[in-house]
This record gives C-alpha cells, sequence and structure tokens, in this order.
C-alpha cells in the first residue's frame, strides 16, 4: 500500500485528473454566479490537459500529439472564456447582477 | 521519501485546494486569486510531466492574461467583493449525489475496463482495433458509460422540470 502511495505513476496523476474534474463540476453544479461557474468550467478544461499530456507522457515517448492537443485545447477554452465573458458583461448591463437564478426569475 | 514524491503531492493538494477555493471562497477577488493559483500550480505540475511549452503557454495565455481579464471585467462592474452565493442546500445534495455517482462509475469503468492495470490502456485501443470477436469482452464497460448517460439525462430533465415549474 505505502509501495503504491510513494511510486508515483500514471494512476496518481489519473486521481488527481478525476478529482480537479468533480470538484470543477460540482462548482458548476452549486454555484449561483456566473463567473464563477465560468472558473469552474476552466478548472475542468485544467483537468483533461493534465490527463493528456499524463497520457503523453507515460504512453507515447515522443510528447508531441500531447503537447499540441493540449495547446489547442487551451487557446480554445481561454477564448471560450472570454465569449462568455463578454455575454455575462452583456447580461450584467441589461439585469445589474450575476444571479442565475434571479435571472431566470426574471427570464419567466 | 524522496523529493519529487513530496513535491507531487504537494502539487496534488495545492491544486485541490486552489479549485475547492474558486467555489467556496467567500469573496470573488480570492475567487479569482484561487484561479490564478491553479494556473500557476498546474503549470509546475506539467513540468513533472516534461511539458515545458505548455507551462509557459498556460502561465502566459491563461496567469496573464484571462486572469487580468476577468479582474478588469470585475473592476468594470464593481463586483470585486462580491459575496459567495450557492444554490439551495436540495439542490447542494443532489449535486454532490450526482458527483459521487459520476465518481463511481468512472472508477468502476476504470477497474473493470483495466483490470485494476491502466498501464493496458493501449493494449485496449490496439484489441478494440483489431480483435473485433473479442469486444463482447468490452460490454460490461459499455452498460456503465450507458448507465451514466441515462442518468444525466433523467437529472438534467428533473432539473430543467423543475425550473420550468418555478
Amino acid at each position: 500500500m505505502i509501495e503504491a502511495i510513494l511510486n508515483i505513476g500514471l494512476v496518481h496523476y489519473l486521481i488527481l485528473v478525476m478529482l480537479l474534474f468533480l470538484t470543477g463540476l460540482l462548482g458548476v453544479l452549486i454555484s449561483r454566479n456566473i463567473l464563477r461557474t465560468i472558473m469552474s468550467l476552466f478548472s475542468m478544461t485544467i483537468s483533461i490537459v493534465i490527463s493528456f499530456l499524463t497520457f503523453g507522457f507515460y504512453c507515447d515517448n515522443s510528447l508531441d500529439n500531447a503537447n499540441i492537443t493540449s495547446i489547442f485545447i487551451l487557446t480554445i477554452a481561454v477564448v471560450q472564456a472570454i465569449i462568455a465573458l463578454v455575454i455575462l458583461y452583456k447580461i450584467y448591463q441589461s439585469n445589474e447582477y450575476l444571479d442565475v437564478e434571479k435571472i431566470k426569475d426574471k427570464e419567466n | 521519501m524522496e523529493s519529487n514524491v513530496l513535491y507531487f503531492y504537494a502539487l496534488f493538494f495545492a491544486i485541490l485546494i486552489s479549485a475547492s477555493g474558486i467555489i467556496f471562497t467567500p469573496r470573488m477577488y480570492m475567487a479569482l486569486i484561487s484561479l490564478l493559483c491553479l494556473i500557476c500550480f498546474s503549470s509546475l505540475l506539467y513540468l513533472t510531466l516534461n511539458a515545458q511549452y505548455i507551462a509557459i503557454f498556460q502561465l502566459i495565455l491563461c496567469g496573464l492574461f484571462l486572469c487580468a481579464y476577468i479582474f478588469i471585467l470585475l473592476k468594470k462592474i464593481g463586483r470585486t467583493n462580491l459575496k459567495l452565493k450557492l444554490v439551495s442546500p436540495f439542490k447542494i445534495s443532489v449535486s454532490v449525489i450526482v458527483a459521487g455517482v459520476f465518481s463511481a462509475l468512472c472508477w468502476l469503468f476504470f477497474k473493470e475496463e483495466f483490470n485494476n492495470s491502466l498501464y493496458d490502456i493501449f493494449n485496449f485501443v490496439i484489441v478494440k482495433s483489431t480483435d473485433v470477436v473479442k469486444f463482447s469482452q468490452h460490454l460490461f464497460p459499455l452498460h456503465i458509460v450507458l448507465l451514466l448517460v441515462f442518468v444525466t439525462a433523467a437529472v438534467l430533465k428533473i432539473f430543467l422540470e423543475k425550473g420550468e415549474q418555478q
């Protein structure tokens, strides 16, 4: 058991990925603030990038594929976050608040 | 204990603490600091995986630009001190159950599919691509995936119906 804890390998990184992804998912589900939801989505994206790099490191010696895929994922995630923030700003301009439930109530 | 083991576990807990900081910190600027910490710690983790370029790329693109962008936005709308607001306790408990079910299914999937050894993942891909007859061996994990999809769809439907009723 102690050996399994001390020998860092693929499984340890994947456990981290799973926990990080679950934390992000929990943030998306329980947060009422849109900004926190966007940040939680970003932490989920980071967990995916870590999983790609881990598989690249442990299963593919060249690491090129993992690096290139990760660059694409990160770029798309940042662009997506910025678009979401712009939409959020527009929502704020018309509603004056960032609370998801208040916005839903107003729409209803 | 070797230094790289300590380094890994320090980063492991630092990343998880900063990720939970995004959700549970009482003020919005603290959540932003947590995001910045998450980006920095994950960049350090990339270095342990020999991915220096990604680490620098993430630090510049996310650490500098995205966090600065969010900070400027928060300043502009005057919400840097915005208090933490969570959904109702009922929804929190449902979300925790959903996350628990999801993690249990993930764990079951890995355990059954890779037979307690994740190093077999590429063997799994090779078997899938070359041996059609042995595909029946993987039917049980496929059930888990289908179950996961149905559970998620059911939970989403309940949430949506509740929202419509309110």
